[in-house]
């Protein structure tokens, strides 16, 4: 009875919402590929920034020097964004580095010219400072469950004021000449090619063993010609790199340090359980938590190493300086942040790479660099830097296939 | 003409091609109390959400006639002008606000300078109160200085001042406590004397015996008949619920049980909301080598609560204690559960059993990670020989183990996260409704997987809505009711679903 008049809507419905899912489909396959190649993307992004920087500065942004010098002004951030990208990916947000790097490159200047301290024991002594205070920070989000936004709110404004107590605030120098060394040493030119051959030997070994492996597993390998296509790019990008650098002066120290801290990194989080444990509490915590997973140790290790990062942030802020500064550091927390999420790290935590976040730093380099030297209002620049990262959290949401 | 307020004829609604409702009716008379019973699942809410408009017109076929008029509702706000209003299970009150912002919100009493004029809404829902006989409740008090059962009054008193011909009260007792719950009935019936007709939802057979006037009984999706509650008893009610055939998707398989292995002592756990009130009310038992323990009960019974505080995650304050081969342990978190050999798939996979970016292959890892380092690092032959052992045996549909565990079907999810819990080796496995949104074929496939592994020994305790489920695969059954234990039956030919159902409705004391 009823019969007929019901079951005719449910068929149209049926057609329409055939009909909306081939649609929906299509643009998610685009979204899909979008978020796929997000790296690659802006890998583009850079070229094309690069390409645009060098036209209007009638090509001095492409010289030797001023790419030297760009990464060397990375570096620092670099640092630090290695250590936020996980902080990230375990759903969490640390507003404190910054002030925690001026109050550990403040701590260094004071034990290398106060107590003449040596390097060898300055830098150790400040990172495991730094690592402590992290993990302070972590024991207050992870046991107390103070959200790590007020957490670390309060450490933004705490660390700064034992900074300023600490240093009476004034600027402490003259620094050691081997401390600044840290900041303004190069590798010799055979030392970087050699470093290059290491990188691209390196490189290669790891994608043919895990081809093999792959295919041992019985899992779909890639065909031998894409790999090799990647490696031929990543061989010219090392080229390029190291090339470029010894033509002015070879390696810088901090740019070295980075390139350490990128692939130790990298290994961590796609190979120790520790770095497979934070991709899990980002994307799930309860999950994770009833999997019997001590999450609490895991974002308390998280923070901890934040705070270790800061830390050498901080010992390369004062040996760039050439003193301790009671303002260094001053607003670094958002340009990693925002290094980070340029770079693909997504907010709601469990996604992100190291790659990603240091990718995100040369950009907001390049950004900072190429519009100095075309004499651009800083006010301008800082407009320019905020559209950059609105735009960056946009594509993310835009592009993601779940909610 | 009609002498009814609302008839519902012949409502089908379908989700993506499934019949959630087949052709139901159901018919109130002013003035009336009408019982709506079914098991869980059968479709009482979705029912009432056409009514209510939160499916609306459109969506769903069949007629709804209102005074004898055809009601086309398509938003919420339509069918609350037409005089009905649906009183949610969870209450949707705004603990912050005072009483009378809660029972006004978005109507508020404005003054001429489009201020809230709060000395006339505060007035007006004093009047309101103490009409319904509720004066002790200040309307000036914020909601959250008043217990559960006090805000579900307010809940009324909010949908009467919305002028409701019409009550809809969807498991309106089901987080009461029992002085609570009599003080509701109590209202309820008052309204009805004035003439406002309600419609009762309850899995609680004594409140709809004791307040309503007919009964309208519903099974998977279909009407089953209704009667004047006069004419009924509770035992005919709870045939016309059940009264669904056994079929043979049970795997039955013959296994051998041995001595006991896990003994739970005295479990309560109180609710972290409303702490008068025991989820769990002191609940003892025991599971033996290589048996299926099913755990029956209607939802919100408490089964939940008691197996996660059995593995140490649940989030209130609870007591008791947990023996492993007699001997007591202290379980305070999942780890040390794990680490003991219990292990647990959680009832809502999405919120608790799968990390959604994670691979299939990585999730099912998760709980072994640190059995797999060499040298500090994952040692990935043998994570993937593991992984592909897992797939294989569960027989877990993938393109990849690297692929996303949110791109796999809801059966296939579930499959990755009970071998999750399977890598630890536990001697003991809880599974929460392990075949929620699962199909058919992966029911089937994790019935045979349950009775392959208490055939090598381990013990299971499985919580189930449904009871042709724990009938069909259970070698002893618990039925818990209201936090009680209120049967331990051994599954042999004469436990039928009448005398689980009957056993999960009736409350100790009497059945003492």
């Amino acid at each position: 009875m009823t019969e007929t008049t019901s079951v005719a809507p449910t068929q149209a419905d049926v057609a329409i919402a055939k009909a909306d899912r081939r649609q929906i489909l299509k643009v998610e396959h685009l979204k899909g590929a979008f978020a796929r190649y997000k790296i690659l993307a802006l890998v583009v992004a850079i070229a094309i920034i690069w390409a645009l920087f060098t036209q209007l500065t009638g090509g001095d942004f492409l010289t030797a020097r001023n790419l030297s010098n760009l990464l060397r002004q990375m570096a620092i951030n670099g640092m630090v964004a290695t250590g936020m990208v996980f902080v990230i990916i375990s759903g969490e947000i640390d507003l404190s580095v910054g002030s925690l790097l001026g109050l550990m490159g403040g701590l260094a200047a004071i034990f290398d010219v106060t107590y003449h301290l040596p390097l060898f024991v300055t830098i150790p002594l400040v990172m495991l400072l730094g690592a402590m205070v992290g993990a302070f920070n972590g024991y207050w989000v992870a046991f107390l469950r103070v959200p790590s936004f007020i957490v670390t709110l309060a450490g933004f404004l705490a660390f700064r004021g034992v900074l300023l107590g600490v240093t009476g605030g004034v600027t402490i120098a003259p620094v050691s000449p081997a401390l600044i060394s840290v900041s303004q040493s190069y590798l010799p030119d055979v030392a970087g090619y050699g470093l290059g051959v290491l990188v691209f030997a390196t490189l290669a070994l790891t994608t043919l063993r895990s081809r093999a492996k792959r295919a041992q597993h019985g899992l779909s390998v890639p065909p031998m010609a894409v790999d090799l296509g990647k490696l031929a790019v990543a061989a010219v990008v090392i080229v390029g790199f190291f090339g470029i650098l010894d033509a002015y002066r070879g390696v810088p120290l901090p740019v070295l340090i980075v390139l350490v801290l990128l692939g130790a990194f990298t290994v961590m989080a796609r190979r120790t359980v520790f770095g497979r444990r934070i991709y899990a509490v980002g994307g799930n915590l309860e999950a994770t938590r009833l999997s019997g997973v001590n999450v609490q140790m895991v974002k308390l290790a998280v923070f901890a190493l934040m705070g270790a990062m800061a830390a050498l942030a901080g010992i390369a802020t004062t040996a760039r300086l050439a003193a301790g500064s009671p303002s260094a550091g001053t607003g670094q927390e958002l340009d990693a942040i925002a290094a980070c999420i340029i770079g693909g790290t997504s907010m709601r935590g469990g996604a992100g790479t190291v790659f990603g976040a240091l990718i995100g730093a040369l950009i907001i380099a390049t950004l900072d660099n190429g519009m100095s030297m075309l004499g651009v209002d800083t006010y301008w620049q800082m407009i320019v830097k905020g559209l950059i990262l609105l735009l960056a959290v946009w594509l993310d949401v835009a592009t993601s296939t779940k909610r | 003409m009609s002498d009814y307020l609302l008839e519902m004829r012949g409502i089908t609604k379908s989700f993506s091609g499934v019949k959630a409702l087949d052709g139901i009716d159901l018919r109130v008379r002013p003035g009336e109390c009408v019982g709506l019973c079914g098991e869980n699942g059968a479709g009482k809410s979705t029912m009432m959400k056409v009514l209510s408009a939160v499916h609306p017109y459109g969506s769903w076929g069949g007629t709804i006639l209102w005074n004898g008029q055809e009601l086309r509702c398509t938003t919420i706000k339509e069918s609350e002008e037409a005089g009905i209003v649906i009183i949610h299970q969870e209450l949707m009150l705004i603990p912050q606000l005072s009483v009378a912002e809660n029972i006004f919100l978005g109507r508020e009493p404005r003054t001429f300078g489009g201020m809230i004029d709060f000395d006339a809404m505060y007035v007006e829902a004093a009047r309101l109160l103490s009409g319904l006989r509720m004066g002790h409740i200040n309307p000036v008090q914020p909601v959250s200085n008043y217990a559960g059962g006090e805000q579900q009054l307010i809940e009324i008193a909010k949908a009467l001042s919305k002028n409701a011909k019409l009550l809809i009260l969807d498991e309106p007792t089901s987080s009461l406590t029992k002085s609570e719950t009599a003080i509701l009935l109590r209202l309820v019936k008052d309204l009805k004397s004035r003439g406002t007709a309600c419609v009762y939802i309850s899995h609680k057979l004594e409140e709809i015996e004791e307040i309503a006037d007919s009964v309208t009984v519903i099974r998977d999706g279909r009407f089953v008949g209704d009667a004047p509650m006069a004419d009924l008893t509770t035992s005919d009610i709870i045939r016309m619920m059940v009264g669904r055939e056994m079929n043979n998707l049970f795997p039955r398989e013959e296994h051998p049980i041995g001595e006991i292995v896990f003994e739970a002592i005295g479990i309560t756990c109180l609710d972290p909301e409303n702490r008068l009130r025991k989820r769990v009310d002191d609940v003892s038992f025991s599971l033996r080598k290589g048996e299926i323990l099913g755990i029956a009960g209607l939802v919100g019974a408490g089964r939940t609560e008691l197996v996660s505080a059995l593995f140490g995650a649940y989030r209130g304050t609870h007591s008791g204690e947990v023996k492993i081969d007699g001997k007591l342990v202290k379980i305070r978190n999942p780890r040390e559960a794990v680490r003991h050999g219990l292990c647990m798939v959680p009832e809502d996979r999405k919120a608790h059993g799968i990390v959604p970016g994670l691979g299939v292959g990585y999730n099912i890892t998760l709980s072994v990670l640190d059995d797999f380092t060499k040298a500090g690092l994952i040692d990935e032959a043998q994570e993937f020989a593991t992984i592909g052992d897992a797939i294989k045996r569960l027989r877990i549909k993938t393109a990849s183990p690297l692929l996303p565990i949110s791109n796999l079907s809801g059966g296939n999810q579930q499959k990755a996260v009970i071998s999750k819990m399977l890598e630890p080796k536990p001697r003991v496995l809880i599974l929460d409704e392990p075949t929620r949104g699962v199909d058919v074929g992966a029911k089937y496939e994790i019935y045979k997987l349950m009775f392959s592994l208490v055939r090598e020994g381990m013990s299971i305790i499985m919580v189930s809505s449904e009871l042709p489920e724990v009938l069909g695969i259970s070698d002893r059954v618990l039925v818990i009711g209201e936090g009680e234990l209120r049967g331990d039956f051994i599954n042999d030919d004469t436990l039928t679903q009448e005398r689980v159902l009957t056993a999960a409705i009736t409350p100790l004391k009497r059945a003492a």
